[in-house]
C-alpha cells in the first residue's frame, strides 16, 4: 500500500509538471486559419493524454527501478503473483474507451473543417515538378504567387501534372496531396494577415525540396486591387507606380514564386537546370553540337518554349508552360535579374 | 518427440510420418501465402476495371478452362495411382496432365495474347484493360509453367522408380500445387471473361 | 605469411580482372571499352578486389562462390537482352534498362547457384541421395561454415544476426552522411539526386537490416526454446537466410545505377518515372521478400509441430509467442509489397499503365497495395522485439511474468488487426474519402493490445527483485522508448490532426522512436543476453554501460528534435530547408544526436566483437533462467539437447519454491547415452 500511494504522489506531481509544460509551450507555428484553431485544439487534447500517459507508464517503472531494486547481499526472488483479471479487464476497458472517444473527436473536427462556407472562393491548385500556379477561374487569373483575401473561405481543387505532390502551409494545418488524374479538394479559411508559403510535402523527385510558392494573404481591399492589375483594369490613386518598378528585384520575386529556383541555382552550384549565375553573355552548348550566346532573345525563347534548344547535358524536363503563366512584361524582368546575375 | 529416438541419425530427428505431416503443413503456409498474391492480383482487377471488362474471346476463355479443370483431374489420378504403387496408370496420367497444361498455356500465351489487345506486345492501344488482362493472365501462367516444370521432374522420377505408395510425396506436393494454380484460374477467369459490361475498342 | 601474399595477389589481380570484365563486356556489347566516367570502373575493379581477398582467406567459401555466380548471372542477362534486341531489331541504346533488369533477376539465382543453396535439390531430381549436413564442411576450420550455405539452424540465426548488423551500419553511415547535409541549411556536399537516394537507402536497408535481426533470433532460439534439434526445414533455412544476401547488394548497388528518389516507399507514378536504379531497389526488395516467406512458413511449421511433449501453446516461452504472430503477418502480407513493386518495374519495362491515369490507371491503387503490406510490417518489426522485453523482464525482476495469456493473446491481436489499418498513411493521400473515418477507428483500436503489453510489463516488475546487468538496461529503455512512438500514434491516426502532420518530421519522430524502441533496443537487449549461450562467454559489462547510455541519450535527443521541428514545418525527404522555420539549431543536435548514436553502437560492436575471444568464460545458466536453452552448456551443442526434454510446469513461475519448468531427463536416468553417437 505504501507502495502505491508513493506511486501515485509521484505520477500526479510528475504529470502536472509535464501538463504545465505542454501547455505552456507553443508546439505548432502561428495559427492562421480558422480550420488550424480546431486542429490545434484537438491536438493539445492528444498531448494532454500523451503527457499524462508518458508520465504513468515512465513513472511506475522508474519507481520500481529504485524501490524494488535488489539489494547487494539479497538473493530471494520477487513476489509470487500471476496476474490480476480485474486489472488485465482495467486497463483494456479503459484505453479502449480513450480511443474510441478520440477517433470520435477525430470525425467530428473531420466534419467542421470539411463544411463548406456560403461565400467561398474557388482556386485550382496545379503542381508540377517542382513549381505550383493557382488559377482563380471567379476571376478569370493565373498566378504563380497565391494572393487571397483574409476571412473568405477558399475551396482549393487540387491538381498534378505529373507526379503526387502535397499542398501544405504549416500555418493553415491541414493538408492534401495533388493526384494525377484526379480532382481532390481541400477547404481552408485564412484568419491572418501576412506572407506564406506553399511547401510542397510529398516527395516528388529532385527538387521537391524547393517546391515552394509564396501566399500573401491581404485585406479585402488589397486583394481587389491585386485582382484589377492582374486584370489590367486597375485605375486607383496611385495609378502611376507601374514606373517605379525595380525590374530585377521584381524578376527575382517572379523567378521564387515561379519556380525557377528549384531548378536553377543563383550561386553557381548545379542543380537541375544550368545555373543562372554567369548565364548572360556565355556560349551554350546544345544537344545537337551547335553553340549559341546567350541573349536576351536566346533567354526568352528557353523560358517560353524550353524544348527549342536543349543544353548538353541536361534533359528536357523544364515545364512548357511558362509562357502562359507569365506576361511578356514578366518575362522581361525575369531576364532583366538573370542579367543581373554576373 | 518419437519414442524411437535411438533409431534415428540423432536426438530428436523426426519419423517419417511426421515429417509427411510437416510437409503438407509447410506447403499449405506457402499455398495461403500464394493466395495472398493472387487475391491481391484481383483486387487491382476490380479497383481498376470496377464493373466493366474488356471484348475477349469468349470460346477460347472456356476451352482453356476446361482443359485446365480436366487436367485436374488426371492430376488426381495421377496421385491416387502411386499411392497405390500403380505406375503404369501414374505416368499415363501425368502425362495426360502435363500435355492439358502446356495446351493450356499455348491457349492462353500462344493464342489469346496475339487476339486480346494488348499493348507491349501487339501494338494494340487499350490501355489499361490490356494491361490488367496481360498481367492477370501473364501471372497465372507463370505459375502453370512452374506447375508443368515440377510435374516434369514428378513424372521423371516416377519413371526411374523412386515414387511409390511409400514415398509419394513429390507427387502428392506437385498435385497440391496444381490444384491450387486450378482453383486460382477458376477466380481469375470470371473476373476476366464474365464480370461486369463490355468495354472495348468495339464498343 | 604465406597467406598475406595469398590475400593480397588475391585484392590485386582481382581488381585488374575485374576491369578487365567491365571492358570485355563493354565490347561485347559494342561500346566502347571504356565507360565516361571512373564510377563503374571502380564498382567492377572494387567487387572483384573483394572477391580475390575472400579467395585469399579461404580458397573456397560459399560465399565468393556466390558472388561470382552473381556476376555470372548478371553478365549474361546484360549481354543475352542486348543481343536479342539488336536480333530483334529494338532500339539498342534503350536497351540498358531492360538488359540491366534481367541482370538484376537472374544475378540472385546465379548467386543461389554459386552458394550451394540449391545444390541438394538439384541433385535431389536425379534422386542423389544428400543425407543432412551436421557440422562444419569436412576438411575446413570451422569458421567457415559462417560463410557459406549451412543448415544448422544456430549458425543460420548467427548469419541473419550478423549481416544484419552490418546492414545497419552501413544504413547507419547513409544516415549520418545526409544528417550532415542537413545539419545547415542550404546544399554543402550532396547532389540533389544523391540525397533523396540516401534517404530512401537509408530507410530501405534499415528495414533489411530488422528484418534480418529478428529473423536471426528467431532461428537460433525458437528451435532451442522449444526443444526441437533443428529448424522443420533445414535447406529452406539457408535457402531464406542467403536469398537476401544478393537481394541486399541490389538494393544497394541501386546507387550505381541513379540512385532512386522516391524514399522508401517508391510512391507511383515517381518511381515510375524515376531512374534505373528503382529497378534495382524494387527486384532486391522482391528477393528479400521470399526470405521473409519461407523464413515465417518455416517458423510457423516448427512452432506447430516441433515441441517438446508437455509444452502446450500457452507453456511456450513468450517470445515464441511474439514470432508466431511476427511469421503469420510475414508470410501473408509480404506479397502485397511485392505485387506493387513488381506492377511498377512491368510498368516501367513494357510501358503500361496500372499507374498511369492517361491511361485508365490510378496512383492510389499502388499506396493501397503498398501499404497493405507495409503497415503490418511495422508490427513485423516490433513484435520480436516486445517479445523479448517480455521474456527478459521476469529474469531479472525474478518474478512471474504478469498475464502471461493477454501478454500472448495481444501479440496476435495486434498482428490481426494491423491487417485492418493500412489507409491511415493515406489520409491525406487522395484516398477514397469515406474510408478515412472507419480506418481511423480501426488504427486507434490497436493502441489497446499495445497498452495491455505495456501494463503487464509494470506488473511483472511491481515488487520484484530488480537487477540491472546491461541486458536489463536496454529493456528498460526499449520500454521507454517505445512508448514515445506509440504514444505518438494516435494524433497521428486521428485525420485531421494527420492532415497536419503526415509527412513531416513529427512523423519521423514517431517511427524512429517506435523502431528503435521495439527493435533496436531489444535487439540489443538480446544480443547482450544470450551472448553467453551463443559464444560461451561473457561480454564486458563496463562497454556494455556505456553503449546503453550513448544510445540511449542520442536516442531521445535525437527523436524529441524530429518530432519537434516536424511542428514547426519540417518536412520529410528535403535535401534543405527554410532556415526561416526557427529549426536550424533542432537540426544541428539531431546530427549531433545521430553521431552519438552511432558511436554508441560501435562501441557495443566492438564489445562483442572483442569478448568473443577474450571474455570470460561464461556459466550455463549465468542469468538462473528457467528456459530450457539455459539449461544445456554454452554454446549450445550441434544439436541442442542430449534427449529431448518435457516441460512439466509454467515458464515463469520465478519465486515458487521448487517449481520447475522443464525436465530435462524425463526417462529419469541422468547418462542415458544416445547409441547412434
Ligand atoms: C515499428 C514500427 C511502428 C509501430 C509499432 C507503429 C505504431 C503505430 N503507428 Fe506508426 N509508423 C511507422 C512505424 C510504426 N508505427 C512508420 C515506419 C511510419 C512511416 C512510414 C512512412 O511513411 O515512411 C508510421 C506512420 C504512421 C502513420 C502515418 C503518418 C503519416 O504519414 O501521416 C500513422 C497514422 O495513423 C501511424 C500510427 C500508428 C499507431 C496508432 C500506432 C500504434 O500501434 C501505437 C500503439 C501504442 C501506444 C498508443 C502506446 C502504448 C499504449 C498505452 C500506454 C495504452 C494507452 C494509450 C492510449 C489510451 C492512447 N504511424
Ligand atoms: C531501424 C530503423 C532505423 C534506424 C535505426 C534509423 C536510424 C537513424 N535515422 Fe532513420 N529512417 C528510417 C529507419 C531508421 N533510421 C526509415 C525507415 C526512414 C524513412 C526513409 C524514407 O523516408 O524513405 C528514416 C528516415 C530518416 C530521416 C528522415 C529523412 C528525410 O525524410 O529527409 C532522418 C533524418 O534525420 C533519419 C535519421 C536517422 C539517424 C541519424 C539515425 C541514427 O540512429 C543512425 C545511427 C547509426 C546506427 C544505429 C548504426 C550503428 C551500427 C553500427 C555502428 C554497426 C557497425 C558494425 C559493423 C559495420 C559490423 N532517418
Ligand atoms: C523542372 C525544372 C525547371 C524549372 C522549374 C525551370 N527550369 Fe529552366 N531549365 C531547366 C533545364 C533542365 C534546362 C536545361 C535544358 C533546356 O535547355 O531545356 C533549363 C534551361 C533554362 C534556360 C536556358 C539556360 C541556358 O543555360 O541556356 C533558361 C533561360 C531557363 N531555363 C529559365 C527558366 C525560368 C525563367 C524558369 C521559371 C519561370 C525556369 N527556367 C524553370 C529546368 C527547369
Ligand atoms: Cu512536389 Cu514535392
Ligand atoms: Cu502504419
Amino acid at each position: 500500500m505504501k507502495h502505491a500511494r508513493n506511486v501515485i504522489i509521484l505520477i500526479v506531481v510528475g504529470s502536472a509538471v509535464l501538463l504545465f509544460g505542454v501547455n505552456v509551450m507553443d508546439l505548432a507555428p502561428i495559427v492562421a486559419s480558422a480550420e488550424a484553431q480546431q486542429v490545434d485544439w484537438l491536438f493539445g487534447l492528444h498531448m494532454n493524454v500523451i503527457a499524462f500517459l508518458y508520465v504513468l507508464v515512465n513513472g511506475i517503472m522508474l519507481y520500481s527501478v529504485f524501490a524494488f531494486r535488489r539489494k547487494p547481499d539479497d538473493d530471494s526472488e520477487g513476489a509470487y503473483f500471476h496476474g490480476n483479471t480485474k486489472l488485465e479487464i482495467a486497463w483494456t476497458i479503459i484505453p479502449l474507451i480513450t480511443v474510441l472517444f478520440f477517433a470520435f473527436l477525430g470525425s467530428v473536427v473531420l466534419r467542421n473543417v470539411s463544411l463548406a462556407a456560403p461565400n467561398s472562393m474557388d482556386v485550382t491548385v496545379t503542381g508540377r515538378q517542382w513549381s505550383w500556379t493557382f488559377e482563380y477561374p471567379e476571376y478569370g487569373i493565373v498566378s504563380t504567387e497565391l494572393n487571397l483575401p483574409v476571412g473568405r473561405q477558399v475551396n482549393f481543387k487540387l491538381q498534378s501534372e505529373d507526379v503526387i505532390h502535397s499542398f501544405w502551409v504549416p500555418e493553415w494545418r491541414l493538408k492534401h496531396d495533388t493526384v494525377p488524374g484526379q480532382d481532390k479538394y481541400i477547404r481552408l479559411t485564412p484568419s491572418e494577415e501576412g506572407v506564406f508559403k506553399v511547401r510542397c510535402a510529398e516527395m516528388c523527385g529532385t527538387s521537391h525540396a524547393y517546391m515552394l510558392a509564396t501566399i500573401n494573404v491581404m485585406s479585402q481591399e488589397d486583394f481587389d486591387i491585386w485582382v484589377q492589375k492582374k486584370l489590367g483594369v486597375y485605375e486607383g490613386p496611385e495609378g502611376g507606380e507601374e514606373g517605379e518598378v525595380d525590374p530585377v528585384a521584381e524578376g527575382f520575386a517572379l523567378s521564387q514564386s515561379g519556380g525557377c529556383l528549384a531548378c536553377h541555382s543563383v550561386d553557381g552550384s548545379p542543380l537541375v537546370g544550368p545555373t543562372w549565375k554567369g548565364l548572360y553573355g556565355k556560349t551554350e552548348t546544345l544537344t545537337d553540337g551547335s553553340t549559341v550566346v546567350v541573349d536576351e532573345a536566346y533567354l526568352y525563347e528557353s523560358i517560353v518554349d524550353p524544348s527549342a534548344s536543349i543544353i548538353q547535358g541536361y534533359a528536357d524536363v523544364m515545364p512548357k508552360n511558362f509562357g502562359d503563366i507569365f506576361s511578356d512584361q514578366e518575362i522581361g524582368y525575369i531576364i532583366e535579374y538573370i542579367k543581373s546575375l554576373q | 518427440m518419437a519414442a524411437d529416438t535411438h533409431a534415428h541419425e540423432h536426438p530428436g530427428a523426426i519419423s517419417p510420418a511426421k515429417r509427411l505431416k510437416m510437409n503438407r503443413v509447410g506447403l499449405w503456409l506457402f499455398l495461403l501465402s500464394e493466395t495472398f498474391l493472387f487475391g491481391g492480383i484481383l483486387v487491382s482487377r476490380f479497383y481498376l476495371w470496377g464493373a466493366t471488362r474488356p471484348e475477349l474471346n469468349q470460346n477460347l476463355g472456356l476451352a482453356v478452362t476446361l482443359i485446365l479443370l480436366i487436367s485436374s483431374y488426371f492430376m488426381y489420378r495421377a496421385e491416387t495411382a502411386i499411392k497405390h504403387d500403380d505406375r503404369g496408370d501414374f505416368l499415363r496420367s501425368i502425362s495426360v496432365t502435363i500435355i492439358l497444361g502446356i495446351l493450356f498455356v499455348a491457349g492462353v500465351v500462344g493464342l489469346e495474347w496475339q487476339e486480346a489487345p494488348i499493348k507491349p506486345f501487339t501494338g494494340g492501344e487499350f490501355g489499361i484493360y490490356g494491361d490488367i488482362f496481360f498481367f492477370m493472365t501473364g501471372m497465372h501462367a507463370f505459375h502453370v509453367v512452374t506447375g508443368v516444370i515440377l510435374l516434369m521432374i514428378v513424372a521423371y522420377r516416377g519413371y526411374k522408380g523412386h515414387l511409390s505408395s511409400e514415398n509419394f510425396w513429390p507427387a502428392e506436393a506437385a498435385a497440391i500445387y496444381w490444384h491450387f494454380v486450378d482453383v486460382v484460374w477458376v477466380f481469375f477467369f470470371p473476373a476476366l471473361y464474365l464480370m461486369g459490361s463490355v468495354v472495348g475498342p468495339g464498343h | 605469411m604465406n597467406r598475406i601474399v595469398r590475400i593480397l595477389l588475391g585484392f590485386i589481380v582481382g581488381f585488374v580482372a575485374g576491369i578487365a570484365v567491365l571492358v570485355a563486356v563493354r565490347v561485347l556489347l559494342g561500346l566502347t571499352p571504356m565507360p565516361a566516367t571512373l564510377a563503374p570502373v571502380l564498382f567492377s575493379g572494387i567487387g572483384f578486389a573483394i572477391l580475390g581477398l575472400l579467395y585469399g582467406f579461404e580458397p573456397s567459401l560459399g560465399l565468393t562462390r556466390g558472388f561470382i555466380g552473381m556476376a555470372i548471372a548478371m553478365i549474361v542477362g546484360v549481354v543475352a537482352v542486348t543481343h536479342f534486341r539488336r536480333a530483334m531489331g529494338l532500339d539498342p541504346a534503350y536497351a540498358l534498362e531492360p538488359a540491366w533488369t534481367m541482370a538484376a533477376v537472374l544475378g540472385p539465382i546465379g548467386f543461389m547457384l554459386g552458394v550451394g543453396a540449391v545444390t541438394d535439390w538439384l541433385k535431389w531430381i536425379f534422386g542423389i541421395h544428400t543425407p543432412d549436413q551436421h557440422g562444419p564442411p569436412e576438411g575446413k576450420p570451422a569458421w567457415t561454415r559462417y560463410f557459406g550455405f549451412d543448415q544448422n539452424h544456430k549458425v543460420i540465426g548467427i548469419q541473419y544476426t550478423v549481416t544484419g548488423i552490418v546492414l545497419m551500419g552501413l544504413a547507419g553511415i547513409f544516415a549520418l552522411i545526409f544528417r550532415s547535409e542537413l545539419a545547415i541549411p542550404g546544399i554543402q556536399f550532396l547532389a540533389l539526386d544523391m540525397f533523396n537516394s540516401l534517404v530512401g537507402l537509408h530507410g530501405i536497408v534499415m528495414i533489411a537490416a530488422i528484418l534480418l535481426g529478428i529473423g536471426g533470433f528467431a532461428n537460433y532460439l525458437v528451435p532451442l526454446m522449444i526443444g526441437a534439434s533443428d529448424m522443420a526445414f533445414p535447406r529452406l533455412n539457408g535457402f531464406a537466410f542467403w536469398i537476401a544476401v544478393p537481394s541486399a547488394l541490389l538494393i544497394v548497388a541501386a546507387l550505381f545505377f541513379g540512385g532512386w528518389d522516391t524514399g522508401w516507399t517508391g510512391y507511383a507514378p515517381l518511381s515510375v518515372r524515376g531512374a534505373m536504379g528503382v529497378n534495382f531497389f524494387m527486384i532486391g526488395v522482391f528477393f528479400f521478400g521470399f526470405s521473409s516467406i519461407l523464413g515465417s512458413m518455416n517458423l510457423i511449421t516448427t512452432t506447430l509441430y516441433m515441441r517438446a511433449p508437455g509444452m502446450g501453446l500457452f507453456r511456450m516461452p513468450i517470445y515464441v509467442w511474439a514470432v508466431l504472430a511476427t511469421a503469420l503477418i510475414q508470410l501473408t502480407g509480404t506479397q502485397f509489397i511485392g505485387l506493387s513493386f513488381l506492377m511498377v518495374v512491368l510498368e516501367r519495362l513494357f510501358d503500361l499503365g496500372f499507374f498511369n491515369p492517361a491511361e485508365g490507371g490510378n496512383v492510389i491503387l499502388f499506396q493501397h497495395l503498398f501499404w497493405f503490406y507495409s503497415h503490418p510490417a511495422v508490427y513485423i518489426f516490433i513484435l520480436p522485439g516486445l517479445g523479448i522485453v517480455s521474456e527478459l523482464l521476469p529474469v531479472f525482476a525474478r518474478k512471474p511474468l504478469f498475464g502471461y495469456k493477454w501478454i500472448a493473446l495481444s501479440s496476435m491481436a495486434i498482428a490481426l488487426m494491423g491487417f485492418l489499418v493500412w489507409a491511415h498513411h493515406m489520409f491525406a493521400a487522395g484516398m477514397e474519402e469515406a474510408l478515412r473515418v472507419p480506418f481511423m477507428y480501426s488504427t486507434m483500436l490497436v493502441a489497446v493490445p499495445t497498452g495491455v503489453k505495456f501494463f503487464s510489463w509494470l506488473g511483472t516488475m511491481w515488487r520484484g527483485k530488480l537487477s540491472f546487468p546491461t541486458p536489463m538496461l536496454f529493456v528498460l529503455a526499449s520500454i521507454a522508448v517505445f512508448l514515445i512512438g506509440g504514444l505518438t500514434g494516435p494524433p497521428l491516426a486521428t485525420v485531421p490532426t494527420d492532415l497536419f502532420l503526415h509527412d513531416s518530421y513529427f512523423v519521423v519522430g514517431h517511427f524512429h522512436a517506435t523502431m528503435f524502441g521495439g527493435f533496436v533496443f531489444p535487439f540489443f537487449a538480446a544480443l547482450y543476453f544470450w551472448y553467453p549461450k551463443i559464444t560461451g562467454r561473457m561480454y564486458n559489462e563496463r562497454l556494455g554501460q556505456i553503449h546503453f547510455a550513448l544510445q540511449t541519450a542520442g536516442f531521445y535527443i535525437m527523436s524529441l528534435t524530429m518530432a519537434r521541428t516536424g511542428l514547426l514545418g519540417m518536412r520529410r525527404r528535403i535535401a534543405d530547408y527554410d532556415p526561416d522555420l526557427g529549426i536550424q539549431n533542432l537540426h544541428i543536435i539531431m546530427t549531433v544526436a545521430g553521431f552519438v548514436i552511432f558511436f554508441g553502437v560501435l562501441v557495443g560492436v566492438y564489445n562483442l566483437i572483442v569478448s568473443a575471444r577474450k571474455g570470460e568464460v561464461a556459466a550455463a545458466n549465468p542469468w538462473g533462467s528457467r528456459s530450457p536453452e539455459w539449461q544445456i552448456p554454452s554454446p549450445a551443442p550441434e544439436h541442442n539437447y542430449e534427449e529431448p526434454f518435457e516441460v512439466v510446469g509454467e515458464p515463469y513461475d520465478y519465486g515458487l519454491p521448487g517449481s520447475v519448468y522443464v525436465d530435462m531427463h524425463p526417462s529419469g536416468s541422468k547418462t542415458a547415452a544416445s547409441p547412434a553417437h
